[in-house]
């Protein structure tokens, strides 16, 4: 065995036991955190194809190598689903066979890429990573600590959908801010700035669904569960 | 070759159309609902861009196959992607009447929508397809060009930039100025599509799991990304034509030189940083990259520009070269580049950025851009090629109602979105302040008359292909 394929046997396996550390260890995350984690993960499966086909010829392999190469990182990001991450802390075995999948996808990008043309592989592989490092920006937010109120947080750990201040804020500019104002400081009706600390989360959910009039009724008709939800979180970050 | 450019200007021609219909709604000529104001505005902006860099790709492709066996099956794969991101689009549209357009701010397309969910959907899957086709096709070419040229070294021309007499002593050449074309579209295009596909990926989570939250900054950075990068590279695509096509219709050949290469190489750099300038009015995004966005896009644009621009000149000059269809369109299509590009230029600049980047002026210039630009580009190179073909160059009468149509309409229309914009007019509205509707009465029958110019066009395209080869020819 050269070393080059000693090299790759071992970053794969190291990969692999890092993978699996659900198994052995838990500790929560961060999403951006996580996300990190991933990255690491595709990469040193991508580095282990790439140690593997390091030798293939110049010249254009078969299309579907192209394709699969080109199509596995997209599916890597669906499998970095944010939201999954809170139901794979319970669940280790699950968690450890998402990072699995994760392995596999990177190891196919960078052995596909590879087996198509010399050089293509590690194209295929940065593609992959800049993917990775860019969910970290932005592909799933953990809510900053003003806006995860002890109410909502305890939303969160009892597994709820996690309200999106971001779309709570276009919902109630669309149907509250004509009377609460863009930036809730009041107008026809009251002013919600603080209203965080008069209410918690579950309080200003129950309040949107069932207010006292003259506040119009606006659910269930025109929000959902979901908006409601979405624009109570936004209400209580009102500073 | 031929599927690509036939699809990409059916579906161009398509879309000229429906651009007429909305400018038509805006100057009060017709009664359009909205909603299918918003629709079909979308259907435009992405069907345009697609359809332009379809064809773009469809004969760069063939540039490159002329010097690298590649093999056709990946390019019907990359259009296969393409075709069913089109029919996507089209169904998210047409009975889904999806109306966000294709560089839609988060929390958009999500909220405050007037069509149904499933359209939302279908669009970014559209979207995403389109991508993969577009990766596809660059993961090809690129693999072609590092196996013929030895490497990202040869294919960049380092050696030739850098050991520029070393490299002469070896009797080496330079890959020709349209392999720069295709190396930088092909590196840019996998750069941004991965930014591109993370955004999509992103979305479509979202749609399938609204908890998963999305930060909308992040979001605008990546969709503006790959959406002004992906516009910017048509033109770099389309270049290519002029690179061969001037060629052919002076029979002299364009030389690689060194300006040529590092102007490339600015090109190569600075257009994944110049989308920067649509947000300088995002005032949390970090005041450096707004610098950043200034300097990259004059550098991307301007050395190679001023370099191909210079050269195609000297390349005319005293060639005795006969002014056919294809002449004419290639050496206009310069002058399209530089205008659009000086649009470009001022608006990405900061103070007048404030003024003019959410008016009619961006439109202005990204029409001249794609109208007098990339598509001139595109069908001067079709023209030299079927007039090389047939041996005929079209009648006199037929180049001018094409100039007159094409250029005057074209000049007509485009500067009705210039003075509108400089006059404060918003852009991507169904019903515009003064002067907006007086301004889209000129932009009408502006681009009434270019379809026609683009009639005579495809009508003198279609005689010249029945036309027997020339026998010179063989």
């Amino acid at each position: 065995m050269t070393n080059r394929r000693i090299w790759a046997w071992a970053v794969l396996i190291a990969t692999i036991v890092f993978a699996l550390a659900p198994l052995y260890h838990s500790g929560d995350v961060s999403i951006p955190v996580h996300h990190f984690l991933h990255v690491v993960m595709l990469a040193g499966a991508a580095l282990s194809a790439l140690l593997f086909t390091a030798p293939v010829p110049l010249r254009q392999g078969k299309a579907t190598w192209l394709v699969a190469a080109v199509v596995t990182p997209i599916l890597a990001m669906f499998l970095m689903w944010p939201s999954e991450y809170a139901l794979f802390e319970r669940s280790p075995l699950l968690h450890a066979a998402q990072h699995l999948g994760l392995v596999g996808l990177g190891f196919i990008t960078g052995y596909a890429g590879q087996r198509y043309a010399a050089g293509i592989g590690i194209v295929a592989s940065l593609s992959l990573l800049l993917m990775g490092l860019l969910a970290i920006g932005g592909y799933g937010t953990s809510p900053p600590p003003q806006v995860l109120s002890p109410a909502a947080a305890s939303v969160a750990q009892n597994q709820e959908p996690r309200p999106d201040v971001a779309l709570g804020a276009a919902i109630f500019a669309q149907n509250c801010a004509a009377c609460h104002g863009v930036q809730g400081q009041g107008g026809v009706g009251p002013s919600l700035i603080g209203e965080g600390t008069r209410k918690n989360f579950a309080q200003a959910v129950a309040w949107i669904k069932h207010p006292k009039p003259p506040m119009p009724e606006l659910y269930p008709q025109t929000l959902n569960e979901s908006d409601v939800r979405n624009v109570a979180a936004f209400v209580e970050a009102l500073k | 070759m031929w599927l690509y450019l036939g699809t990409g200007l059916a579906i161009f021609f398509l879309m000229v159309v429906i651009g007429i219909v909305l400018r038509a709604e805006q100057a009060g000529w017709i009664p359009l609902d909205q909603g299918w104001f918003y629709a079909l505005l979308s259907l435009h902006g992405i069907g345009m861009i697609t359809a332009i860099a379809i064809a773009g790709l469809g004969t760069l492709w063939y540039f490159v196959y002329r010097e690298i066996a590649l093999d056709a099956r990946i390019a019907y794969i990359a259009y296969g992607f393409f075709a069913a991101g089109v029919i996507c689009v089209v169904v998210s549209v047409i009975p889904g009447e999806y109306g966000a357009l294709w560089t839609m701010l988060y929390p958009l397309p999500f909220v405050g929508t007037y069509w149904p969910s499933w359209a939302t959907g279908v669009w970014l899957v559209g979207n995403i397809l389109v991508m993969i086709g577009f990766v596809v096709w660059c993961m090809q070419v690129l693999a072609g060009l590092l196996a013929r040229y030895g490497g990202l070294r040869g294919v960049l021309g380092i050696d030739y930039v850098f050991h520029n007499h070393e490299f002469a002593e070896q009797h080496r050449e330079p890959p020709p100025p349209q392999m720069f074309a295709a190396a930088i579209t092909a590196i840019d295009g996998i750069i941004s599509s991965s930014l591109g596909m993370t955004y999509g990926v992103a979305m479509i989570v979202h749609w399938l799991d609204p908890s998963v939250a999305i930060n909308p900054l992040w979001a605008k950075n990546l969709i503006y990304q790959f959406g002004h990068t992906f516009a910017n590279l048509t033109i770099y695509i389309a270049v290519a034509g002029l690179y061969v096509g001037l060629a052919l219709c002076t029979k002299r050949k364009y030389h690689t030189s060194i300006p040529l290469v590092i102007g490339w190489w600015g090109t190569l750099l600075f257009v994944i940083l110049a989308y920067f300038h649509h947000l300088y009015m995002d005032f949390v995004q970090p005041q450096v990259l707004q610098y950043i966005g200034e300097i990259s896009s004059y550098l991307a644009a301007v050395p190679v520009v001023v370099v191909t621009v210079f050269s195609g000149i000297l390349l005319v000059h005293r060639s005795g070269l006969k002014w056919g269809l294809g002449a004419m369109f290639l050496y206009a299509g310069m002058m399209g580049w530089v205008a659009g590009g000086i649009a470009a230029v001022l608006d990405a600049t900061i103070p007048v950025n404030f003024d003019l980047h959410n008016t009619l002026w961006v439109p202005g210039h990204f029409h001249t851009y794609l109208l007098e630009g990339v598509l001139l580009f595109i069908i001067g190179w079709l023209f030299v090629s079927l007039e090389q073909r047939s041996g005929a160059l079209s009648p006199l009468i037929v180049r001018w109602l094409a100039g007159v149509g094409i250029f005057g309409g074209g000049a007509l229309f485009l500067l009705s979105f210039y003075i509108a914009g400089a006059q404060g007019v918003p852009r991507r509205y169904a019903v515009e302040p003064a002067p907006g509707p007086q301004m889209a009465n000129f932009a009408t029958v502006g681009a009434l008359i270019l379809l026609t110019g683009l009639m005579v066009v495809a009508v003198e395209a279609f005689r010249l292909r029945r036309l027997p080869e020339s026998a010179e020819l063989g």
